[in-house]
């Protein structure tokens, strides 16, 4: 009943508690192989949709299909998932081994296997020394690699992850980041993975799907959600978005609040006068002499400055009303920086290719 | 003088605080005075326990002829093979039903768990002689005759709620996401309760259950309404001699009950600990009602 | 089957155990409070109120007063030893508070009735103190401690001391030491300082231990048994008779419930107080 390469299939899978929906109408395949993410703010109902996976909730209404079976009424013991935990979930009286062997102890693998195995996945995760040790022996991160080997020494059709990163500081978290995604290509399961970074699903997701109120607003390859959002909340909720509200001009210009018409990529079905919201990226806005004649270019005024030793945030007032956040790199060709000082006049622009029309 | 007293009287310059609450001195006294108060008698009472002479007043010599009169007599041996039985019964017991119902109360989610957490609870709060009389007044009632098991049954209910109370509180503290893990990796809900579940809850119900059997051993009011004629446990056996006026066997008595008692209660509070290095803390969790 | 069904599986043993020998006793307990009795002491169901009213017989409503009376006695006492004992040990304890609060809780682990035992022993007219009185020179005859209402409410004190020390230790130890010296820079002295930062705040413990105190106190009959006498009956001494000499198990369980009901009321009390002056906190 499957299609090849379906690891996950949701069909119309949601979830109420009581009053509250947790996940609306969710509707998507995830597959086989891929490094896919489930992005969100809190209480988004991305936890909510992977312990449905996991088997520790039950769908109020659809189902959802694993390798092409459904898992209606099968409880997680027998379900060919394994999950890593953002508490970890150690079993703090047995030692690192012991965790790592306790699936294959329940699947009854003979003794010889289970040591090759264990000892294979702690060599993946790079922890081959630590077998003896007990997990209040162990830093974040050790605890860490030990819960993914654990789940991984069991060679699951399906691993899902509940924010694994979230508990480490923020080298080690990027550090993890690279070697998950590493892991990944390496073993080739089919990693779902929770997170409310977007950074990090951006960087490690092969699709990603982004999630508000139990509703999927997006799904697609981190170029497309990051690029082309598919409306506000994603827009806002991926990078920064700047927004700036406007009235459809005519088929290819938008007049903005403060009065200027600038030519925008509308598409065909909009109608003259119809609110519409243009978007663009920090990074996509050019800065006084660095605008050049194609651009779109607009008069503003300094109201702040954030300095990120990477590049320069410059928060910059224009007439209406609307704030519009400027991105300064500090690369080589850059000019000294304490150029922008608060209440200065600014010029900034863009490429009309660059901004998007939400609507 | 503590730190804080040599902090004051900096801030204030040199001034000295007169009243007494910030003079420890005053305190310390009180302090010793007071552990005087408390330990005094119970010394006492051992030591006049060795007392060769009948004397209350003067101690004549070392003897352990009570204690030898104690274990010579029929009925008080009887008694103390009693107390130890209904306390025994009623740890099993207490300690079983406690903990099931403390599970209930912390994973069930149905409409009744709040009437049934109140309902343990009132046991606690109810003072001895009213669980005496409901007691007494339950088994005439129905027509059971007093003795050692209607004491028992009547220890099992109060001892049920301290139980509750205890092992709840542990459970409460454990992170569900572990049990979440051992099923994720394919233990059955049997095969986590016993791997995963008893390892982490073990120390509370053992600490719960030596506290059973030391408030049963101990227990006085209770056992004196429910006991029957043949057999009575040691404290209503005590209380009995105690209107006849004071023999030296009572201190004999009295200082054994004192360390059946006390090792119980350390035992209690220092085998979680021992036993359960393996990571395993707190066996009381700080909201256990 | 799923586990909350499981777990509501496991409240039943407990919850019908409660039921049958706990619920069930207090209902019939009311039921007999309004019973008489038959030739052969037997309780017998019935409608008689006047069992109640015969509680508050002017022969047996001293009783209660006195009950109360003592039981109040108890709470103050505790309260002032007690306080000052809680009070040192928090805030002066240091690396001892520990080791202090075992040895505060320590003699409380003996069985109640041995060490109201001891104090008989000591007190008694052949007990220790009076022996060295004797020998002192002091006396002649000896002074009857015993039989007095100070034997009496002495035991009581002697017995439930702990329940008001942790509760206040428990409240003491929580409050932040730079309260007290915010409170000293404002106050002019100590005794303010207390009046008005330090009493406040540990307020709810010492609530607590009154009622922890207060509930067993009132129904206790053992000191007012073993250190007093006829003069100083508590209702638990009448309720025990009912049961054990009068054989009036009706009038007994008309005794008994009032002493619940009484404490109920009381709980209640305490109970609105608690949660207001959480709420306050909170606010």
């Amino acid at each position: 009943m499957s299609e090849a390469g379906e690891a996950i299939r949701f069909d119309g899978v949601t979830k109420r508690f009581g009053e509250m929906t947790a996940v609306d109408d969710m509707t998507l395949t995830i597959r086989q192989g891929e490094f896919f993410s489930l992005l969100g703010p809190s209480g988004c109902g991305k936890t909510t949709t992977l312990r449905m996976v996991a088997g520790f909730e039950q769908p109020s209404a659809g189902t959802i299909h694993l390798e092409g079976e459904s898992v209606e009424s099968v409880p997680p013991y027998r379900r060919n998932v394994n999950t890593v935990f953002q508490s970890y979930a150690l079993f703090e009286n047995l030692d690192v081994f012991e965790n790592v062997s306790f699936g294959l102890k329940r699947q009854k693998v003979p003794k010889d296997e289970i040591r090759t195995r264990v000892n294979e996945a702690l060599e993946l995760v790079q922890l081959p020394t630590r077998s003896d040790a007990k997990p209040n022996e162990l830093s974040g991160g050790q605890k860490q690699r030990v819960a993914l080997a654990r789940a991984l020494v069991n060679r699951p059709a399906v691993l899902l992850l509940d924010e694994p990163l979230g508990a480490l500081d923020l080298k080690l978290r990027k550090q993890m980041q690279i070697e998950l995604k590493q892991i990944q290509r390496e073993v080739g399961i089919t990693f779902v993975y929770v997170t409310h970074d977007q950074e990090e699903a951006l960087s490690m997701s092969d699709r990603i799907a982004v999630m508000e109120s139990g509703i999927v607003k997006q799904c697609g390859e981190p170029e497309d959600v990051y690029e082309r959002p598919g409306g506000e909340f994603v827009a806002g909720f991926i990078g920064i978005s700047n927004l700036i509200e406007g009235t459809v001009a005519d088929r290819d210009r938008v007049r903005i609040r403060s009065g200027e018409v600038l030519p925008a990529p509308l598409p065909d079905d909009c109608e003259t006068g119809a609110t519409v919201h243009l978007s663009v990226r920090p990074e996509k806005i050019a800065v006084d002499e660095d605008i050049d004649e194609q651009m779109v270019s607009l008069t503003g005024r300094v109201v702040g400055r954030v300095y990120l030793g990477v590049s320069t945030q410059v928060t910059v007032a224009l007439g209406d009303g609307a704030h519009i956040v400027a991105l300064e790199q500090a690369t080589y060709r850059a000019r000294a920086d304490d150029r922008w000082e608060e209440g200065m006049e600014i010029r900034v622009g863009w490429h009309p290719d660059n901004c998007l029309v939400l609507r | 003088m503590s730190a804080i007293g040599r902090r004051l009287t900096r801030s204030r310059g040199g001034e000295k605080p007169a009243k007494p609450f910030d003079r420890p001195r005053f305190l310390h006294v009180l302090m010793g005075l007071f552990l005087l108060w408390t330990f005094a008698p119970i010394a006492i009472v051992v030591l006049f326990s060795f007392n060769s002479g009948k004397s209350l007043q003067n101690f004549e010599g070392f003897s352990t002829q009570w204690y030898s009169d104690f274990f010579g007599d029929q009925q008080l041996r009887d008694s103390l093979v009693a107390s130890l039985e209904i306390a025994l019964v009623t740890m099993v017991v207490a300690t079983l039903l406690g903990s099931l119902l403390a599970f209930g109360l912390v994973r069930s989610r149905n409409r009744l768990s709040p009437v049934t957490n109140v309902m343990m609870l009132i046991p606690l709060v109810v003072p001895e002689i009213v669980a005496g009389v409901t007691a007494l007044l339950l088994f005439t009632q129905i027509g059971m005759k007093l003795s050692l098991t209607t004491i028992i049954l009547a220890h099992i209910t109060f001892s049920i709620s301290y139980v509750t109370v205890i092992v709840r509180g542990r459970l409460a503290a454990l992170n569900r996401e572990v049990e979440e893990a051992a099923m994720d990796l394919g233990a059955t809900r049997f095969q986590t309760l016993r791997l995963v579940l008893l390892p982490a809850l073990w120390p509370a119900i053992l600490a719960a259950g030596l506290l059973t059997f030391a408030l049963s051993f101990d227990d006085f009011v209770l056992s004196f309404f429910t006991t029957g004629e043949e057999v009575q446990p040691l404290p209503v056996r005590i209380y009995s001699s105690i209107r006849f006026g004071v023999t030296p066997t009572i201190n004999a008595i009295g200082t054994l009950m004192l360390l059946v008692s006390v090792s119980t209660i350390a035992l209690a509070l220092a085998l979680p600990r021992i036993l359960g290095r393996r990571g395993q803390t707190v066996l009381i969790g700080k909201d256990a009602v | 089957m799923s586990e909350r069904r499981f777990a509501s599986l496991t409240l039943l043993p407990g919850a019908v155990w409660l039921v049958l020998l706990f619920l069930v006793p207090l209902a019939i307990t009311l039921a007999i409070s309004f019973g008489t009795t038959d030739e052969l002491g037997n309780a017998l169901y019935g409608w008689n109120p006047e069992n109640y009213s015969r509680v508050f017989d002017p022969l047996f409503a001293p009783v209660l007063l006195r009950s109360v009376g003592y039981a109040f006695a108890t709470v103050t006492l505790c309260l002032l030893i007690g306080y000052p004992i809680a009070y040192y040990i928090a805030r002066f304890g240091g690396r001892y508070k520990y080791l202090l609060i075992a040895l505060v809780v320590l003699p409380f682990l003996v069985n109640y009735l041995i060490r109201v035992y001891a104090w008989v022993a000591i007190l008694s007219d052949e007990g220790l103190v009076n022996g060295v009185l004797g020998d002192l020179g002091l006396t002649t005859d000896g002074i009857r401690f015993l039989n007095t209402p100070y034997a009496v409410i002495g035991g009581l004190v002697y017995g439930y001391m702990a329940f008001m020390i942790l509760p206040v230790y428990a409240a003491l130890d929580r409050m932040s030491p730079s309260l007290i010296e915010a409170g000293k820079d404002l106050y002019a002295n100590g005794w303010q300082t207390f009046r008005h930062v330090t009493w406040p705040a540990t307020f709810q413990g010492v609530l607590a231990g009154a009622v922890l105190v207060f509930l067993p106190a009132v129904g206790d009959f053992i000191s007012a048994q073993l250190l007093g006498g006829p003069d100083t009956y508590m209702v638990g001494n009448l309720i025990q008779q009912q049961f054990f000499e009068a054989n009036n198990f009706p009038f007994g369980a008309a005794l008994t419930t009032v002493l619940m009901a009484f404490l109920l009321i009381f709980m209640v009390f305490y109970l609105r107080s608690a949660s207001k002056a959480a709420a306050e906190a909170r606010a």
